[in-house]
């Protein structure tokens, strides 16, 4: 599994599927906003969205989402907070801020959010 | 956007057929312009609708309250249909019970000038990129507040709220708190633009009847300066005890960035459209029967040029995406239809209880319900009343003048009451939902509807509003 500063760094981009979000890198997801949805309880008795972790990838299902591709509006950007795994989730430096934005053919282009994108923590 | 596409042509669909069928019965003149077709379909003598027919206004209130809160899935997918077929059951009452088409295109014109705007005004501010990169203090967020409630006199409240929503939440994004975004809405999206008719559609509408455009600063300023200041303070000392609990060293460089100076020129363009109706220029062509106007023309057109060439980046930094606007597009079209019902029976019981009505009665009658309805048309009809209790016909322009020099009184009270209790509420005026949905999108847990009325604006606004009454209004004739 890649890490997620590798990921960043060489620009390597994930795939979506309808409403599944394949993610080549894994970390822990402490917020969540898609739309005007802003999710903080991953727990399994929560409908909105499920994570699961596979060998090699991370993956996220939006249940109130059908096509994400369609959902999100061209200079919208499905944003999370993320800490990578095996990092320390308390120390407040390793949280980092991602984009997520379907393109086309399945592509999902990561990137670090850029301070002009406000998304606070 | 197919669904949105969708609702426009069944909201046009709907405005053909009351277009054609008051063709047909010939009872709107071909030179009629809009606000003339308004000002005619008021004195014009239709049956009151029964009392029922409120029904659907008070579904559609209590599903924008209770949806997102406790069925949220649900209410976030099917709003549009809901708010479009509680719409079509006022719309069908109307043409297939009382006949009565004027009311609908009436209706249908004042919706696409609402919407009209705010669409334009929404995508016009969104090609705007500004970044102010200082500490945010307590004063900064006054100073932008209060900058914005200004500039709302000349931008309107829509062009202040969406010009300064991002920047505002940016300067704060470190210690950034529910409450920051609330006074927004209340100063900038609201109470601000009570000066001039630009600020606020009512205003707009009393200007287009004939109160004179400085009638409302020269009337309103001493009222409106206190209430700034008494909530400026209250922001303030909420603002600076939040301070003091969020302390974080980061560094700023103080610059202030400014892109996308194009959308400037089409913010100036709306604003000077506004301006564009016969009833204000007399060479300005009518296109009536349509519920539409060569002002609306230009504005749906400044919609489409301001986005197609708008700056990508800055599009993607401000996260630009139609959802907001087509939520309120949504939501406004059930609101307006299913309002016509509530508002008629209120302007019929103002008219018969006008003798008895005081400046402090209408003052809360036309508060209570802008809280809650449409701020515009609410104010006409209580204009209306105002001037039936005086023997005066709100559809002649030189008795509006007179009311407004022999009774200021009475106009100032509907005014400040249309614009302030717009803030009451989400529902209370447009930007107020654009505001919380691009703050939904950064990040900012918002309060729930109920929230935002029990936590906010009863224990902040209310009082003040009580103030204002008793100082300007209470034991006025």
């Amino acid at each position: 599994m890649k890490t997620l500063k590798e990921v960043l760094e060489k620009k390597i981009t994930g795939l979506y599927y309808g409403n599944r979000v394949l993610l080549p890198f894994s970390c822990h997801v402490l917020k969540l906003n898609i739309e005007r949805d802003l999710i903080t309880d991953f727990s399994p008795c929560c409908k909105g969205v499920h994570i699961s972790e596979t060998e090699g990838f991370l993956e996220i299902y939006f249940h109130d989402y059908k096509d994400l591709g369609e959902s999100v509006g061209k200079y919208e950007k499905i944003k999370m907070i993320v800490v990578e795994k095996g990092k320390d989730v308390f120390d407040p430096k390793n949280r980092i801020p991602i984009a997520l934005n379907p393109i086309e053919n399945h592509v999902l282009e990561i990137e670090q959010l850029d301070d002009n994108i406000i998304f606070i923590e | 956007m197919n669904k949105f596409a969708i609702t426009i042509i069944v909201l046009f669909s709907i405005l053909l057929i009351s277009s054609s069928l008051i063709a047909e019965n010939k009872t709107v003149s071909d030179t009629l312009n809009t606000a003339a077709v308004l000002e005619k379909e008021t004195t014009e003598q239709h049956d009151l609708p029964s009392p029922y027919m409120v029904l659907p206004f008070i579904i559609l209130l209590t599903m924008i309250a209770t949806g997102p809160l406790f069925y949220h899935h649900f209410w976030e997918t099917n709003y549009p249909k809901i708010a479009i077929a509680l719409g079509a059951v006022t719309v069908t009452y109307y043409l297939v019970f009382l006949q009565d088409t004027h009311s609908l295109i009436h209706t249908a014109a004042e919706y696409l000038s609402f919407i009209a705007l705010l669409a334009s005004l929404f995508v016009a501010a969104g090609g705007i990129f500004i970044n102010i990169d200082k500490k945010s203090t307590p004063w900064l967020n006054a100073g932008i507040l209060l900058f914005g409630a200004c500039i709302a006199n000349i931008i309107g409240t829509t062009g202040a709220s969406m010009l300064l929503i991002r920047p505002f939440i940016k300067v704060n994004k470190h210690r950034i708190k529910p409450y920051h975004i609330v006074f927004f809405i209340f100063l900038v999206s609201n109470i601000g633009g009570a000066l001039t008719p630009i600020g606020d559609p009512p205003l707009f509408l009393g200007f287009l009847r004939g109160v004179e455009f400085f009638w409302v600063i020269q009337h309103v300023w001493y009222i409106w300066l206190p209430t700034m200041a008494v909530v400026l303070v209250i922001f303030l000392i909420i603002d600076f005890r939040n301070l003091s609990e969020s302390e974080e060293e980061v560094n700023y460089t103080g610059k202030f960035e400014f892109k996308g100076g194009k959308s400037v020129i089409y913010l100036a363009i709306i604003v000077i459209s506004v301006f564009i109706d016969p009833a204000v220029m007399s060479w300005v062509p009518s296109l009536a029967p349509l519920p539409i106007g060569i002002r609306e023309i230009i504005m749906f057109s400044v919609v489409f040029l301001a986005y197609q060439t708008a700056d990508d980046e800055i599009l993607k930094s401000n996260e630009f995406d139609f959802e907001p606007i087509k939520e309120v597009a949504y939501l406004f079209v059930g609101i307006f239809a299913t309002m016509i019902p509530a508002l008629q029976l209120i302007s019929y019981e103002a008219n018969v209880l006008g003798d008895r009505l005081t400046p402090g009665m209408f003052y809360f009658a036309t508060g209570f319900l802008s809280a809650f309805l449409d701020n515009a048309p609410t104010y006409l009809n209580f204009l209306s009343a105002e001037m039936g209790k005086f023997g005066l016909n709100v559809n002649d322009f030189l008795e509006v003048i007179k009311f407004s020099e022999l009774y200021p009184i009475y106009l100032s009270a509907i005014s400040v009451a249309a614009v302030f209790f717009g803030a009451m509420t989400y529902i209370g005026n447009g930007p107020n939902f654009m505001v919380k949905s691009i703050s939904e999108r950064a990040g900012i847990k918002m309060p729930s509807f109920f929230g935002y009325l029990i936590k906010y604006a009863l224990p902040i606004l209310l009082p003040i509003y009580i103030i204002i009454w008793a100082i300007f209004y209470y034991n006025q004739v």
